[in-house]
């Protein structure tokens, strides 16, 4: 969801946003490529961006969050360094991925679609990754693990990161 | 245009290329059921509601959105566009909240009625679950958005007719929503609350807020807004004697489907109960309640009385641009043949008289010389000294729309900055009162920069030569020097001004209300006369007018120096032509003016005793103290109003007057053109319409007014305002059809001038200092109005009543040692004041302001004139600003 007021606001570069949205005319078509170069260099579109994006396009600010929010690709949401990826395919349900997903979200304390804390991890589920052959799947940080279990997730976990139990 | 014919249910019918079958079908009264459609609105296709078959084809069309093509066979009730109308609607309440049996919408839901027409009840489909209702705690609007159908109408008017964009479609799939930015409730975006939204929502999932009755009502009345200078058409509907809502009227390009938060949500001061239900007599104890005889009787004895003792020129009448064409003019003729007086003027006559005498002077024409809706043709629009966001809604809508959709630039000249200024290609910011130093630069550059019309300045005006001379020592550095603005603004400014095809001019109170208005209008006129910017498609100069009806109430000579439709007073045979008519003998000699009135009333004045119609001049007005003590040393006032308004307390005869919901009559709007009003619910208590209350005071004082009905008052302004001539037909061509309003313009301006005139005119700018360096304006509010001596008497908009602060630059804090929160006195030559300080640094340094809608900031203004200025300058004010100590 798109928080005007995000847990992060103030490392936000806004000379650096007002920069970047200087470089587009003022015509509506450049919106898309704009956010993408936003998000490209930050690694999201901060949503205190928003009102500056639609001043120098001449959008409205509920028009221009309305573009981003339709994308799935866009996001106005810090993410994590580490994007976890659970599966929810029928392949993977039918071996456990929901055990699986809910497991994940026990682990990192986070639910679909945010990030944790400390910016570690952020959680998203895809209809399919396309190696149903190993289901349930997972991918962390665009690596495929398949054949999982609950142990393995844990393992998994406390190798990829600095994350303990407890 | 081509015509393009097709079969309609069997019948052939045709209509111009281009136009949609929906549209075709209304034409042709043949039913369409749509959600999603509205006339104002560009069509979205977005419900698939307005199925229809095309039986040559056989293809299902969304009719809203296709264009008639040759041969088509629509078929708009088929089996199988029922069938899937069916399975749209059933589709629709599956995913609808279930709290709709019992909706607050009930029966003016589209949705049910649909669902209802087509015998769907309920529904066999798994429900989807919906977003919960979102926590407002603003006091107009509540969303349900488990309502929703996502028909985007409220997302399309928000756009498209009052471009706020406050909300659009967010997420996708099954979560899209209409939603704001950050999704936040709408008192945290920049909502005005105008109610648009609310009145396009084809569902319960938008709804007016705390209403008296929400459901659905039989009756409507389509009236005129009584608030600001637009002149919005708003339908009234109306519930067991009560009007309970206000609605854009439809089709009317006078509200074009949109009104403001006061025309949406202010209009119930009507039933208010605080009115006054029957007329007071003041006696030893203070007021008391009377019959309408006894009243009328003390009221023509008093003023009798006054006349009898002092002559007719101690007596005075205070008419109002809140009352009707036809009140004013009577009123007018009551103060010249009842009584005897020219002193009559309305408080419209304060900013209006600049735009009369400057229009006047220059363009031949005393007032706004285009209709609203063709500022959408302008490619440049100028505001000076108005902010429409807040005075006039409805215009600035308007030109949002224009800058928006059409590519027109705006200039905004402003000190402050108000809500266009975020739409405006260049926005100059010249310091408090130094805009006509700033005008007169910028036709310096016009001239200068060779952007200047010459042949239609050879052909069609006069006077050049004078006015070039008195811009001589308005160069862009002496400019610069007095107004602040740098001179590539100002050459930037001519340049955007004079090089368009087409550009309009809007002013307003800023301009007007100066000590020398009229001058700077002249001004204003003169860089539209070099630019050949006049009576042409798309260009123009527009005087925004404060009331409902300020342009009428001058129309209708309710001023001091001139008889109905601005005919001279002093003219013999105009008199004559007046008195043949009237059957009485009409004063000669030019009346004084309100202020007069109020300076020159009381003791030893020569004002002993008025008539107060309408107007609080004792809260409203500037230097009140003075005013107050004016009213009250009068031998005699007669009050008439809708509350027992601080004017009123003051009076020996109180008289109830009805509203304008409660009455017929006519209001002008700043265009020009009528707005009608028409009795919606009866008068509250014993009221009357004023109309009827001046002609029964007439009839007490033994000398009636000729005129038995509305009807005939309308028959008499007919015959003798030539620009009213036609104008009360009841068809209500006159509320929508601009073309037929032009032409009588155009008739009569032909007959005032031939030629347009250059007016020299120079300025020494006022300025700030000694003893008061600070100059005080005073900022509106939207919810409130005026002083708000009707908006305040609505519980919704009275919760945006806050404690009044004192802004200040936060520069200028610092300067005093002062910090926000401290208590502060303002001091003015006229009078004294405490507040508490708030610093905004949107203000410019050395100015400092306080809410409109606190009464008590008129009495720092100062009524008296300056020596050699023509007028008293009313926009603002010198003060000094003091700190109060506390002892704790
Ligand atoms: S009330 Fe007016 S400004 Fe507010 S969301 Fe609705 S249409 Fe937009
Ligand atoms: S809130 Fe009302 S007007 Fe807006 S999209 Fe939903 S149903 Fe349509
Ligand atoms: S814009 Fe003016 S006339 Fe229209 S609704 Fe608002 S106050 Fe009334
Ligand atoms: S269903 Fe999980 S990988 Fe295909
Ligand atoms: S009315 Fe045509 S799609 Fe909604």
């Amino acid at each position: 969801m798109c928080n005007v007021d995000a847990k992060d606001s103030s490392r936000i570069d806004m000379g650096r946003v007002r920069e970047i949205v200087g470089e587009y005319s003022e015509n509506r078509w450049p919106l898309i490529p704009l956010v993408q170069k936003l998000q490209d260099e930050m690694g999201y579109i901060p949503p205190e961006s928003i009102p500056v994006i639609a001043g120098a396009l001449g959008l409205f600010p509920s028009e221009v969050q309305g573009v981003i929010s339709f994308y799935t690709q866009l996001y106005n949401e810090p993410r994590g360094k580490n994007v976890v990826r659970v599966c929810r395919g029928t392949a993977c349900h039918v071996r456990g991925g929901k055990t699986i997903l809910k497991l994940v979200k026990q682990e990192l304390g986070i639910e679909e679609g945010e990030t944790t804390e400390d910016m570690e991890y952020t959680l998203e589920t895809v209809a399919c990754i396309g190696v149903c052959a190993l289901a349930p799947t997972m991918v962390v940080s665009n690596r495929v693990y398949g054949n999982m279990n609950p142990k393995r997730l844990r393992q998994l976990f406390k190798k990829d990161g600095n994350r303990h139990d407890g | 245009m081509q015509q393009v014919t097709i079969t309609l249910n069997k019948r052939e019918i045709s209509g111009q290329a281009g136009m949609t079958v929906l549209n075709l079908a209304l034409e042709a009264g043949v039913e369409i059921p749509t959600l999603c459609n509205d006339p104002h609105l560009t069509p979205a296709g977005a419900c698939r509601l307005c199925l229809v078959e095309d039986e040559k084809s056989g293809a299902l069309l969304v009719s809203c959105v296709t264009p008639i093509s040759p041969g088509m066979k629509i078929n708009t009730d088929s089996p199988r566009v029922v069938a899937h109308r069916r399975t749209i609607v059933k589709l629709m309440l599956a995913s609808h909240s279930d709290s709709c049996v019992v909706c607050d919408k009930g029966n003016r839901c589209r949705l049910r009625q649909f669902a209802a027409d087509l015998g769907i009840g309920r529904i066999e489909l798994e429900r989807i679950p919906q977003p919960a209702l979102i926590r407002e705690a603003n006091p107009y609007i509540t969303r349900d958005l488990s309502k929703c159908i996502l028909c985007a109408r409220c997302i399309r008017a928000c756009q498209e007719l009052v471009v706020e964009g406050v909300v659009d479609y967010y997420r996708r799939g099954f979560k899209t929503q209409p939603a704001t930015l950050g999704d936040n409730p709408l008192e945290k975006t920049d909502c005005t609350f105008c109610g648009t939204c609310v009145a396009v929502c084809p569902t319960g999932a938008l709804m007016e807020k705390d209403s008296a009755y929400q459901g659905t009502t039989k009756t409507a009345v389509m009236t005129t807004c009584p608030f600001c200078g637009c002149g919005c058409a708003v339908r009234l509907e109306i519930k067991g004697g009560k009007a309970v809502r206000a609605l854009p009227g439809k089709n009317r390009m006078s509200s074009r489907g949109a009104l403001c938060v006061r025309g949406s949500y202010g209009e119930d001061f009507t039933h208010s109960k605080e009115r006054l239900l029957r007329p007071l007599l003041r006696d030893e104890g203070g007021f008391r309640e009377v019959s309408w005889d006894e009243a009328l009787a003390a009221a023509a004895a008093g003023l009798q009385q006054v006349k009898d003792s002092f002559g007719a020129g101690s007596l005075a009448v205070f008419g109002s641009p809140k009352c009707s064409n036809e009140e004013n003019y009577l009123l007018q003729m009551f103060a010249r043949t009842v009584l005897g007086t020219n002193n009559i003027d309305n408080s419209a006559n304060l900013y209006n008289a600049a735009t009369r005498e400057g229009l006047g002077a220059s363009v031949g024409f005393p007032g706004t010389t285009n209709h609203l809706s063709a500022l959408e043709q302008a490619n440049v629009i100028m505001i000076a000294g108005t902010d429409p966001a807040v005075s006039a809604p409805q215009v600035a809508y308007t030109i949002k729309r224009a800058v928006k959709f059409k590519q027109t630039r705006l200039i905004v000249i402003d000190p402050r900055r108000t809500k266009l200024a975020s739409f405006a290609q260049l926005w100059l910011r010249p310091k408090f009162g130094t805009d006509p130093v700033l005008l007169n630069a910028i036709a310096r550059s016009i001239i200068e920069g060779g952007l200047l019309d010459t042949e239609f300045v050879v052909r069609k005006t006069d006077n050049f030569e004078a006015m070039h001379k008195a811009l001589e020592k308005y160069t862009p550095e002496y400019a610069e020097s007095i107004t602040g603005v740098s001179r590539e603004e100002i050459d930037k400014a001519a340049r955007l001004y004079a090089a368009a095809a087409t550009s309009v001019i809007i002013f307003g109170t800023g301009i007007t209300k100066q000590s020398r208005g009229a001058d700077s209008v002249k001004a204003l006129a003169n860089l539209a006369l070099l630019t050949a910017n006049i009576w042409c498609r798309g260009c123009g100069i527009y005087a925004m007018q404060k009331d409902s009806n300020a342009q009428g109430a001058c129309d209708m000579g309710a001023i001091p120096d001139f008889l109905p439709g601005y005919q001279h007073i002093f003219n013999y045979h105009i008199r004559k032509k007046f008195e043949r008519h009237w059957q009485k003998s009409l004063p000669s000699k030019q009346g004084i003016s309100a202020a007069d009135m109020f300076l020159g009333a009381g003791k030893d004045g020569k004002i002993r005793g008025m008539y107060v119609v309408g107007e609080n001049p004792a809260a409203s007005w500037a230097q009140t103290d003075l005013v107050r003590n004016a009213l009250s040393s009068l031998e005699f006032l007669v009050v008439q109003d809708l509350f027992l308004s601080e004017t009123a307390k003051l009076a020996h005869v109180v008289l109830p007057a009805a509203s304008f919901a409660e009455k017929d009559g006519t209001f002008t709007n700043f265009e020009g053109r009528i707005g009608h009003l028409r009795r919606a619910v009866r008068p509250a208590g014993e009221s009357l319409p004023d109309w009827q209350i001046i002609l029964r005071l007439a009839g007490q004082l033994g000398q009636p007014l000729p005129f038995a009905d509305l009807q005939q008052v309308m028959d008499d302004i007919e015959e003798f305002i030539p620009l009213y001539e036609g104008y009360c037909h009841e068809d209500g061509r006159f509320d929508d059809d601009w073309s037929f309003w032009e032409q009588r313009r155009d008739s009569c301006r032909q007959s005032l001038s031939g030629f347009a005139r250059f007016s020299a005119v120079g300025f020494e700018p006022e300025a700030a200092s000694g003893d008061y360096p600070y100059t005080l304006v005073l900022q509106s509010s939207l919810p409130h109005f005026g002083s708000g001596a009707r908006t305040g008497k609505v519980s919704r908009l009275r919760r945006f009543l806050t404690e009044p602060h004192l802004l200040v630059n936060p520069g200028d804090a610092e300067k005093l040692g002062l910090t926000a929160g401290a208590r502060v006195r303002i001091v003015s030559p006229a009078a004294a004041l405490s507040a508490v300080l708030k610093t905004d640094a949107d203000l410019p340094t050395g100015t400092v302001s306080l809410p409109a809608s606190f009464p008590e900031a008129n009495r720092l203004f100062c009524l008296e004139k300056k020596p050699g200025a023509g007028r008293a300058s009313l926009n603002v004010c010198y003060v000094r600003i003091e700190r109060i100590e506390h002892n704790v």
